[in-house]
This record gives C-alpha cells, sequence and structure tokens, in this order.
C-alpha cells in the first residue's frame, strides 16, 4: 500500500556529546552533598536514599519488563522506541552497586533489623525467617543478578542483531524473555516487599508487589514520553519517531493510569473496609500530619488528572499536553513513593511532613548517575534497533482521524 | 430475489477491482469525484480504506462518554438515594455517604453503561441489524465474502448520474461494472 519507508534521520546520538558527563557531574556533586547529608543526619540520609533509589530502579525495571513483552508478543509497535528501555536495562548491573548503602543503613531503615527488637516482638519473630538482615542481603544479590544479567543479555542481543543482520537473533531474545518475565514479575514483587513494604514490618499487603509494579511502570511511559521529546528536541529521529509513534506512548501511560489507579485503590479500600487495626494503622500514618495532603494529591495528580486529560484520542499525541502530564505522574511518583517510605522515619526531629534538602540531593545525586549511564550507553549504537525485522512494519505506521 | 428489473428502482453501480490496492485507488477517485452516498466492500478489513473514503472520524466516542456520565451519576445518586436518604443504616461505624466503599458501584455502572454505549451505538450508527439490502440481488456480490472488491454508488447520491458513474469505474480499472436495483 505504502512505498518501503527510507529513514532519512541521523540514527546515533552524537558522540561528541557532552550530556554523559555533565550527568555524572551533577551525580557526583549530588553524592558529595548526601554524603555530608550522612554525616549530618544518619537517619534522613538512609530514608531520603532509599526513596530516590526506588524511583530510579522501578524505571529501570519496568524498561526491562516493556522489552520482554515486546520481544514474546512478537509486538512491532514499539521496535522504534525499544532502544530507551534497552539502555535503561542494559545498566543494571552496574546500578547494583547502589543497592549497598540501603543494606549499610539496614538498621536505620528497619525495624526489624534490630535483633533486641525482634526478640520481644511476637509478630516480628514469627516473620524473622523472612525478614533477617543475612536472607535480605542474599535476596538483593539474587536480584540485582538476575535483574542486571536478563537486562544486559537483551541489550546485548538487540546489538548483535543490528550489527549482524541476523534474525536469528530474536529467537534468542524470546528464549531469554519467555522464562524472564515470571521471575521478573516475582523478584520486583518481592523487592517491593523488602524495600518499602517491611519498613512497616507489621503492617502487610499482599497487593503491595502489584502496587510496587504498577507505580513504577505507569511513570516509565511518562519517562519513555520525555524522552522522545527530549531527543525531538535536541533535533533527533524528528522525522523517524512520528506521531503514530508517539500516539502509542501516550495510549501507553493512559492505559497503565487506570491500572495504577485500580490497583492502588483496590489496596485501600480492603483496608478501609475490613478496618482492621493491624491494616489501617499504614493508612493512617500516611493520612495525617501532612502526608494527607500527598494522598489526596495521588487521587487528583496520578489518576483523575492524566485520566480526563488523556482520554480524548488526540490529547494523546499532542506534544504541549503529553509532556505536561508525564511530567505530574512522575512528580506525583516521586512524591507517592516519599508518602510510602517517610511516615516509617521515627526520628526525633520528624513529626509528620518534613522535606530535607538531603531529598534533594540523593535525587540530583542518583539521577546523574542513572541519567548519566543511560546517555553513555544510548550513545555507543544506534538510537533504534536497526536491521530489527519488525522495523520497516513500525516505521510504516499511520495515524489517522 | 424474483423482482425483475423492469419494474423496480435503481439503488446503485456496483463496480468490481481486482484486489485491495485498487479498491483504495478507486475510492480515492470516488472520493475525488465528488460522491458521498458510496460504500466499499471487502472480504476482509483494509488497513487505510476509512482514510481513502474521507470517512469522518466516528461519533460513537462521544456516545459512549454520555452513557458512561449516566452511568457514573447514575450510580452516585442510585447510592446516595438508597444510603443516605431513604434507609440511612450504621455500617460498623463508617459514614453514611461511605465515598470509598461506592467506588467499585459507581466504577461498575459507568464501565457497563459505556460498554453497552459501545456495542449499541456501533450497530446504530452502521444500521445494524440489516436483515435486506439490495446489493444481495446481484450474483456476483456474493464474492464480497470470498474475493471480491467492490465499490457501490449509490443512486441517491446528488450527483449520480449513472452513464458518469460507469465511465468513472472504467476509468478507475473496475474488472465488472453492474446495475444494482431494489
Amino acid at each position: 500500500m505504502s512505498h518501503k519507508p527510507t529513514i532519512t534521520d541521523n540514527l546515533t546520538f552524537p558522540a561528541d556529546s557532552k550530556l554523559p558527563q555533565i550527568l555524572f557531574g551533577v551525580g557526583a556533586v549530588g553524592i558529595i552533598l548526601s554524603v555530608i547529608g550522612y554525616f549530618v543526619n544518619h537517619d534522613q540520609f538512609f530514608f531520603s536514599y532509599l526513596v530516590s533509589f526506588t524511583f530510579f530502579t522501578g524505571i529501570a525495571l519496568a524498561s526491562v519488563f516493556m522489552v520482554m513483552f515486546h520481544h514474546i508478543t512478537k509486538s512491532k509497535w514499539g521496535t522504534l522506541v525499544r532502544r530507551i528501555p534497552e539502555t535503561f536495562g542494559a545498566n543494571i548491573w552496574i546500578w547494583a552497586i547502589f543497592i549497598i548503602p540501603v543494606i549499610l543503613g539496614m538498621h536505620n531503615l528497619y525495624h526489624w533489623s534490630h535483633e533486641e527488637a525482634v526478640a520481644t516482638d511476637k509478630i516480628l519473630k514469627a516473620k524473622s525467617a523472612f525478614l533477617n538482615p543475612t536472607f535480605f542481603i542474599i535476596r538483593q544479590v539474587i536480584y540485582f543478578a538476575l535483574w542486571g544479567f536478563v537486562g544486559r543479555k537483551l541489550y546485548k542481543a538487540s546489538v548483535e542483531l543490528e550489527k549482524t543482520g541476523d534474525w536469528g537473533v530474536t529467537t534468542l531474545m524470546r528464549k531469554v524473555s519467555a522464562p524472564a518475565i515470571p521471575l521478573f514479575a516475582l523478584s520486583i514483587a518481592f523487592a517491593g516487599f523488602d524495600w518499602l513494604m517491611s519498613l512497616d514490618p507489621h503492617w502487610f499487603s499482599t497487593m503491595f508487589g502489584v502496587y510496587f509494579f504498577a507505580i513504577s511502570f505507569q511513570s516509565f511511559w511518562a519517562v519513555m514520553i520525555l524522552m522522545v521529546f527530549f531527543l525531538h528536541q535536541k533535533g533527533l529521529l524528528t522525522n523517524t519517531i512520528g506521531q503514530p509513534h508517539i500516539y502509542d506512548l501516550g495510549a501507553w501511560l493512559f492505559a497503565f493510569t487506570i491500572f495504577y489507579a485500580y490497583i492502588a485503590f483496590s489496596q485501600f479500600l480492603l483496608i478501609y473496609y475490613a478496618n482492621l487495626p493491624e491494616e489501617t494503622l499504614w493508612f493512617y500514618d500516611r493520612l495525617e500530619g501532612g502526608f494527607q495532603y500527598i494522598a489526596y494529591g495521588l487521587l487528583i495528580f496520578r489518576f483523575a488528572f492524566p485520566f480526563l486529560v488523556l482520554l480524548n484520542r488526540e490529547r494523546k499525541h499532542q506534544k504541549k499536553v503529553l509532556m505536561l502530564v508525564a511530567t505530574v505522574v512522575l512528580v506525583i511518583h516521586y512524591l507517592e513513593i516519599y508518602w510510602i517510605v517517610m511516615p516509617a522515619m521515627h526520628s526525633e526531629d520528624a513529626h509528620g511532613l518534613d522535606f530535607s534538602w538531603i531529598d534533594i540531593t540523593t535525587f540530583l545525586g542518583l539521577g546523574g548517575i542513572f541519567f548519566g549511564l543511560f546517555f553513555n550507553t544510548f550513545k555507543k549504537n544506534s538510537m533504534i534497533p536497526e536491521n530489527d525485522p519488525k522495523l520497516e512494519e513500525c516505521l510504516e505506521k499511520t495515524y489517522h482521524q | 430475489m424474483s423482482t425483475t428489473e423492469q419494474n423496480s428502482e435503481l439503488y446503485g453501480i456496483l463496480a468490481e477491482f481486482k484486489n485491495p490496492k485498487a479498491l483504495i485507488d478507486a475510492s480515492k477517485k470516488v472520493v475525488a469525484a465528488g460522491y458521498d452516498k458510496f460504500d466499499t466492500y471487502a472480504p476482509f478489513p483494509i488497513h487505510g480504506i476509512d482514510k481513502a473514503m474521507s470517512l469522518p472520524k466516528s461519533k460513537l466516542g462521544w456516545i459512549v462518554l454520555t452513557c458512561g456520565l449516566i452511568g457514573f451519576t447514575g450510580a452516585v445518586s442510585m447510592m446516595y438515594w438508597m444510603s443516605v436518604m431513604d434507609y440511612p443504616h450504621n455500617i460498623s461505624g463508617k459514614p453514611f455517604f461511605n465515598a470509598p466503599a461506592w467506588v467499585p458501584v459507581t466504577f461498575e455502572l459507568t464501565v457497563l453503561l459505556s460498554a453497552f454505549g459501545a456495542v449499541f451505538g456501533m450497530l446504530f450508527l452502521n444500521g445494524l441489524p440489516k436483515l435486506y439490502n439490495p446489493l444481495f440481488n446481484v450474483e456476483r456480490f456474493k464474492k464480497a465474502t470470498d474475493d471480491g472488491f467492490f465499490v457501490c454508488i449509490e443512486a441517491k447520491d446528488s450527483k449520480f448520474q449513472a452513464d458518469l458513474v460507469k465511465e468513472l469505474f472504467e476509468e478507475a480499472g473496475a474488472t465488472h461494472i453492474e446495475e444494482v436495483y431494489d
């Protein structure tokens, strides 16, 4: 029906770009300031660090998830933009070093890591087979070994396909993805339990794993949208990634806005309705002391606003609208993790909502490194998976009405 | 289908084309010639045919939105009437206007009515169910479910003139042209 699409854009990120260095610089400054923050206030440092660490790791994990289901469903809608999540996944094995502060700060972060506290607490004693420092560290090693390996493997395979043009590599991609999807589902859920849920070790929610996935996945699409527009802003891929591809990203953001609302509200509703003290306490802590503003903010800015704005089809590909929604979603995503983590901080000077400068420095530190690693890898190869068998069909996509 | 051509009225002119590509090109020509009461028939969905026919954006979305809003307000007002006005009942100390507990019902009714709006609205906009169509009088038209690609310009069209339409189809490369009677 239409002739063979030709790519007119330059497909590599400018090799002389100083962006990775700038980002690494920001990251280094942020980390140095955070280290100073550590000496000022141990607890605040570790809790702020955990918020930022979860924020960025969640995005990397969601990226690998997207790459895997794209492979396994033999999709073609996202072939053009697949190199972005692949690159996020490629660096998880390096990113793994940033779990070390969480492990070092275990005693500051996690009440269950104190043996004397567990000894006098019946509930924590019963949970100690799972919630104990040794097993916690073992689990972190398993998670990052799995995530790092799969993320790297899928990136390498994609690069190999680009260099050799051997379509047989797609079989390898599916063979890696198929078993890795359930493993990722479990490991992401348990990472959610470990990092966030066990901050309040008496509390439990069987939905928490899905909840952690849902918040990460929604914000991942926001990152994708901003990343594509960032590339366009730099004059890259402007004629390659077009309206139909951006529309798809908008539709994904819309879909996972609803998914997020469904999961987050389901978790809340069951606890609210049953009204059992051991369960409601978690929400009680998060609906007072200023945290209630974030809670209501979640309802408005994480669900109602993106939902109503993106409901209309035309809105899903408009640059300004998408940039605004994606930015709002990312800000509220940070606040949501903050809202989950911070009420657990029982230091003397923390009563209720109390932002600290260390929140900002850890965020800049980890964010600088995270995106520095991304662009450092991103500029090494083509920005789109060239020679992919589905690439042509993806380029041919048209948007109408 | 025993109507004879003499005592029946001309419904339109049907033309067959070789393949989907020819069908798309033909519909573009029909649009360019200024006809708007015409339709295309193919055994399978063809990407881009709606664009080639320059069909307007479907109104279905508005029907679905209206139905969804009716479901939403209907659910909220129903529960408000029942739990707050007609039969207020203290359930484990929760307020009568128990917003979180009302969400599932509100959600379900919104989705249910939206789905009804989508399905029945689609049927309505397509004029379905339709038990009879004059095109069934054409023996060849049975190919539309197998390997035939057809365009039919209806006689209702304000620009319709049988010989001009035939000429247009011939120019567009039709393999077969036939008059359809009702």
